[in-house]
Order: structure tokens, then sequence, then C-alpha cells
């Protein structure tokens, strides 16, 4: 019997059904495809295609598929589908609708166990203490660690938490790690810890080069907006500075040029100290001050130490500014102003 | 405290007792004398600085030392010695140049100060064209305010001084000979058609009377080179006028000559204010043309560099002492030193810098 129906009633609910739900075979088919393409690029490139790692791939497609687009995230890229598909949940409950986990009914069930399991081990050290009631400590990580963020705390648990939830857990591990005899679940706890990089570490310093009349200089280039600069810093010297043969007060008039070439002596308190030649192209003005202030302190890196260089670096003065002119769009008048509106 | 002012202050306002040991130093113009000898020489800025601090202070600086050290040993017997003062833009050659002429007015010198020529040959709002000489133009505005400035500075000299000859203003207008220069001086102020060329006789006269036995005169140019350069004047058919067919800088070119005794010339160049020149030009060679050079040859050249440290110094110290740096870092060590870097030594860029502070 045909029951009275209309289109509308007939259309989809795309917004009900939720995020899209991949099958494990679906997973799988993914999987299977990507090492097949991974030989294949291997044997594009010319590498072998058992130590084709994840780098070589990276490399192999920048080569292959070179893009201008400023945002990264936007580049196409080729990873393990693990990497790319949002890690979901397998089905919760069995055939007759009974839910595995003992928890499934709270609703946030992995978060909950897992306060659950933690909350265990603390009572099982306080037991351990009650019996020994001697001392021991955790032991002391040298390098800087921090707690997981709630983000990475997501993505463990395959569930969605919320920021009080993340504190509430960050601070029943901080209860254990205050009792003796918390190393009996280091292990268990330093899963939820993170090392932080130090990012200096990956600047490189110019070697002091000495000139013929013993006097150690150091040069630096550096880029700001299509004007380039090469600086060249002398020890020994009263504070000139001569920028393409000219004073540097009669090349930059402006006063705010002459305070951003000052700049980097005087955050490292250098300000009488230095003799600098500088020689710059292109931009203008500002661009050109820019790009002598970022060579002057690259330069500068010779002649001081670790910590400042990190305190150089925080301040911002090694940081090439990657602002650039934007392109004009068709349809536009520039690139962010439309041609004025007319009504007719 | 008497100590900190002692260094950056001297007490000694005549500037011809000041020596190699006041270099850096400040020292007090009084200000009766500020009125009578400077009534339009001194630059723009100092100007508002004296109205500011409420009190006109130079800094004894070596080029002016030389200066007076030249002029007092000149012998008034000799054709006058011109001097250039030069240097780069902001230095100090018009202070300088107010320093010197101090000098010679308390000496009892006759000054002829031009405090800029390079306002004579641009922006002239009236261009008449002369009644003594039809080739040439007029500019009765700007020679109404000198002849004005100049009673004002040499009161005594007009008096004592006598024409030697008749000059005719106009059908009704005469002086005769044997008037005190004060008349042709009250005429060019008075008929201001008739006043550039009172300013020419003024000139004609002081030149032909300068002997060994009267007075002195010394002649003050700032910006000299605006003589022989271009000007930015247009006639009706839109030609550009060349200097010499202006009546003031044809006049005041024939003072420039060394061909007279009993005086000297100083004059600057500079760059400020001057047209058509390229900002990085401040050796006279460059700035005055190859007209200008020969016209002027031979000189005396004086250079004028930018601060020393102990000049900076006592800048510096007297800025603060006047309450003008009100910035809590500009009162401390790395204040100071930031200064010294921005400005480069440069006095004009300091005192730019410290304007604001």
């Amino acid at each position: 019997r045909l029951v009275c129906t209309s289109s509308t009633l007939q259309r989809k609910n795309i917004a009900a059904a939720g995020p899209e739900k991949y099958t494990q075979e679906f997973i799988k088919k993914q999987i299977e495809e990507f090492n097949i393409g991974k030989r294949h690029l291997a044997n594009m490139m010319g590498e072998d295609p058992e130590t084709f790692t994840q780098e070589g791939i990276d490399r192999a497609i920048a080569y292959l598929f070179p893009s201008g687009l400023f945002e990264k995230r936007a580049r196409p890229v080729m990873k393990h589908p693990d990497e790319i598909f949002p890690k979901q949940r397998a089905v919760q409950w069995g055939e007759d609708g009974r839910p595995f986990h003992f928890l499934f009914y709270t609703g946030k069930q992995s978060y909950y166990s897992l306060m659950h399991d933690t909350f265990g081990k603390f009572l099982d050290i306080q037991k351990y203490q009650d019996r020994m009631r001697a001392e021991g400590l955790f032991s002391q990580d040298t390098k800087q660690v921090r707690w997981m963020i709630k983000e990475e705390l997501e993505e463990i648990l395959v569930q969605p938490i919320s920021d009080h939830d993340c504190l509430r857990f960050i601070q029943l591990l901080e209860r254990i790690l205050a009792l003796p005899y918390c190393s009996r679940e280091e292990e268990y706890i330093q899963r939820f810890r993170r090392t932080l990089e130090v990012q200096s570490k990956k600047q490189k310093i110019e070697p002091l080069q000495y000139d013929e009349s013993e006097v150690a200089f150091s040069t630096g280039e550096g880029r700001r907006k299509t004007a380039t600069a090469t600086a060249r810093v002398l020890d020994n010297g009263a504070g000139k500075i001569t920028v393409n043969g000219v004073d540097y007060l009669h090349y930059f008039p402006v006063l705010q040029d002459r305070e951003q070439l000052m700049f980097p002596f005087q955050f490292l308190d250098r300000l009488g100290k230095h003799d600098m030649e500088c020689k710059v192209t292109g931009g203008g003005r500002s661009a050109q001050a820019g790009a002598i202030r970022l060579a002057t302190a690259r330069a500068l890196l010779s002649f001081i130490t670790e910590n400042e260089m990190e305190s150089m670096r925080q301040a911002g003065l090694l940081t090439p500014d990657p602002r650039v002119k934007e392109r004009q769009k068709p349809g536009q008048e520039g690139a962010r102003r439309r041609f004025t509106w007319n009504k007719r | 405290m008497e100590s900190p002012r002692a260094v950056f202050r001297t007490s000694e306002w005549d500037p011809a007792n000041h020596g190699d040991q006041h270099v850096g130093q400040f020292y007090t113009i009084p200000p009766s004398q500020v009125k009578t000898v400077f009534p339009h020489g001194l630059p723009h800025r100092f100007q508002q600085q004296i109205k500011t601090f409420n009190e006109a202070c130079v800094m004894v600086r070596k080029p002016a030392l030389e200066l007076i050290g030249y002029l007092k040993k000149a012998d008034p017997a000799h054709p006058s010695v011109r001097y250039v003062l030069y240097g780069e833009r902001g230095t100090g050659k018009s202070l300088s140049l107010c320093h010197a002429l101090h000098h010679c007015s308390l000496q009892d010198w006759l000054i002829l100060h031009i405090p800029d020529a390079h306002l004579w040959v641009k922006n002239c709002k009236e261009l008449m064209p002369s009644s003594y000489h039809r080739a040439r133009f007029d500019q009765p505005i700007e020679s109404s305010v000198w002849l004005k400035n100049f009673r004002v500075t040499n009161e005594r000299f007009l008096k004592q001084i006598k024409t030697s000859q008749k000059y005719v203003w106009s059908k009704r207008e005469f002086t005769d000979e044997g008037r005190p220069l004060g008349e042709i001086v009250d005429q060019g102020v008075a008929r201001v058609k008739n006043a550039s060329d009172a300013v020419g006789v003024v000139l004609k006269e002081l030149k032909a009377q300068a002997r060994p036995g009267s007075y002195r005169l010394v002649v003050g140019v700032d910006g000299v080179n605006a003589l022989w350069g271009q000007t930015t004047l247009r006639k009706e058919d839109r030609s550009l006028i060349d200097p010499s067919e202006l009546t003031l800088v044809h006049n005041l070119r024939k003072m420039m000559k060394n061909d007279w005794c009993g005086g000297a010339v100083i004059a600057t160049v500079t760059q400020t204010g001057s047209v058509f020149t390229p900002s990085s030009a401040y050796l006279p060679q460059e700035l005055l043309g190859k007209e200008g050079f020969d016209a002027l040859d031979p000189f005396l050249p004086v250079s004028v560099p930018a601060y020393s440290e102990k000049e900076f110094e006592s800048c510096y110290q007297y800025y603060r002492d006047r309450r003008w740096i009100q910035h809590h870092r500009g009162h401390t060590e790395e204040g100071k030193k930031e200064l010294l870097f921005l400005s480069s030594s440069n006095p004009a860029a300091l005192e730019r810098i410290c304007a604001f502070l």
C-alpha cells in the first residue's frame, strides 16, 4: 500500500547523521593502497622501496606537486591513513544491545575508566606506604617536562572531554607525585608527560673571523620584504655605522629607522663597542632598516653567550618577518579592497 | 649644587676672553644684547629654545674660537679676508657665525648680518622691475625687513657715517650729500618701493668708507651659496631668473669681493634651504659651483664638525639642567648612550630628539 509521503520526508537529513563513519574494512583497504603507493613512489624517485621513510615521501610529494600556497596544511600531502582519518571508536555494544564496558552509561566511558584506574593505583601506593613507612623518591627529569594538554588526552581516549575533566585528571596525577613511593607507578605516569623541545638549538652560529689587523669581525645576512642586507660587525669599535658607504645619519634621516638599527646593540648593552659596515639593496626605507636589523642580530650571534642568544630569540630579533605584499585578486581593486558598489 | 653647573657653563660672557679651556662650555648672552645684536640673526629653532629656556646659551666650540682668533690677529690695513664655514647639515655653522658676530659687536665693529641669503632667492611674493636698472628685479618686502633690523643693530653708526653723494629717489625726494646714513635707511623703510635701492646705497657707502682709520666692518652671510646658485623665481614669461638679475644679490656680490680693507667677511655654505642641490653635498666647492668658487677665491675654509664626546656630554648636561629631558630613562647612563647613537653626535639631530623627550 502506498503511504502518503512527500519528497521532503524522503530526503536524507545530513546534519543529523553526525560525522562520517569509516568502517574497519575501508580503513584496511586505505592502508593497503597507501603501502602500494609508497612502493610506486619509491620506484619513481629511484630509491629503495624497503627503506623508504615518511620524510622521503614528503620530499617526493613536494618535488612532484610543487605548491605556492602559504598555508602549509593546504598543500598536497601523503600520509599513513591512521594519521589522516580521525580515530573512531568501534561499536560499543554487542548484538543483544548490551554495552561491553561497565561505565558505558556515564557518557564518557574512557575518561572515567582512566580516572578509576589512576585512583586505584593511588590507593595501592598509599597501602604500600602504610606498610613500609620509609622514604623513596621520584626520578627527577633533567629536561623540561610538561603535562599533556586536553587535545592530546582526547587523542588517546578517542573521546571528547572538557577542560574541567582534564584539570581533574592532572590534579590526581600530581597528588600521586606528591606521595613518596610514587616510583612504583613511574612508567604509568611517564605516559602522560611530554618533554619541551628547546628552540634555540636550531640556530646556527657563524664562527668569528679575524681581519688583517687582528680585529675580530663577523658577518650576517637578513631579508625583509624584498630588501636584502649583509652586515659586517667589527669588534673594538666606537659605534660608527656605514650603510652603502654613507653615514647612517644621512642614509636614514627618519628616527624610526635609526631606532631599528639600534635595537640589537641596545638589547645586548653593546652600544658603543662595535663598528658596522653594511650593504643593502631593494625594498623601501622601513624594509631596508628591518633587513639590516636582522643581519646585525645574526652577525652579533658569534660574540655572545647561549643565554643571551636565547633571550634574543625570545625578543624576536632573530625571527625573519614573513609578511610580504599580498597579491591583488581579479575582480577586486587591491588585495582586500573591492570595487565601489553601485546599486545600478 | 655648584660643581655640576661649573662643568658645562662658564660665566665668561665676552667672547673675546674665550679660550681653549672654555671649549664645550655654554656661555650666556645677556638679554639686552640679544635684542640689539641679533634681531633677526639667530636660527629659528634657536630662537624657540631661547623663549623656552628664558636665556640665550651658546656653546663655545673650536671653529668659532678659531674664527675669533683670526679676527683678532687680522690687520685692518690689509684687504679684508674671507672666511667660509662649511660642514654637514646641522653641525652648528650658523651658531658659530653668530658667536663670531657677537664678539665683533662687543669689539665695536659695524655688523652687516644677512641671516639667510636663501630667503632672498626663493618664495618672493612681490617682484618689481627695478627703477634704477631696467633689467633687474627688486624685492621690496625683504629689503625693508632687512633695513629695519639693520637699523636696530647699528643705531650708533648710522648717525656717524655720512653719505658721500646725492641720491635722487623720485621727482620730489632726494638725499643730500653729507646727510647721516640713518636717513637713507629711514627712506628705504618708509618708501618700500625704493627699499632695494636703499640697501644697495647703504652697502656701497659702507664699503667705500671702511678705511683703517674709521670703523671696522664685518659682513656675515649665512648661506652664501645662494648668491651664485639658482633661484626659484620666475619672470612674467615663465623663464627662470638668474641671481645676478636681482638687485639685492647683485649688490651683495659686490660686497663679497676683497677690494676693500678694514674688515672681514664671514660666510657659511649650507645645504639646508638651498634649492636644486643634493642633500649629501656639504663641501664649499660643490655648493658654490664654479662661478661662486672663483668669486670667493681665495678664502679661508673653516670646517665645523659634529659634537665631540666632551661637547656631547656638556650639551646633555645642559638639557638635564634645564629640565628639558623629562623621560626617566633619559637620566640614566643607557639613555645617554642611546641618545648618542640615535643622534650620531649631530647637534641638530640631538636637539630634535630631545624636543619630545
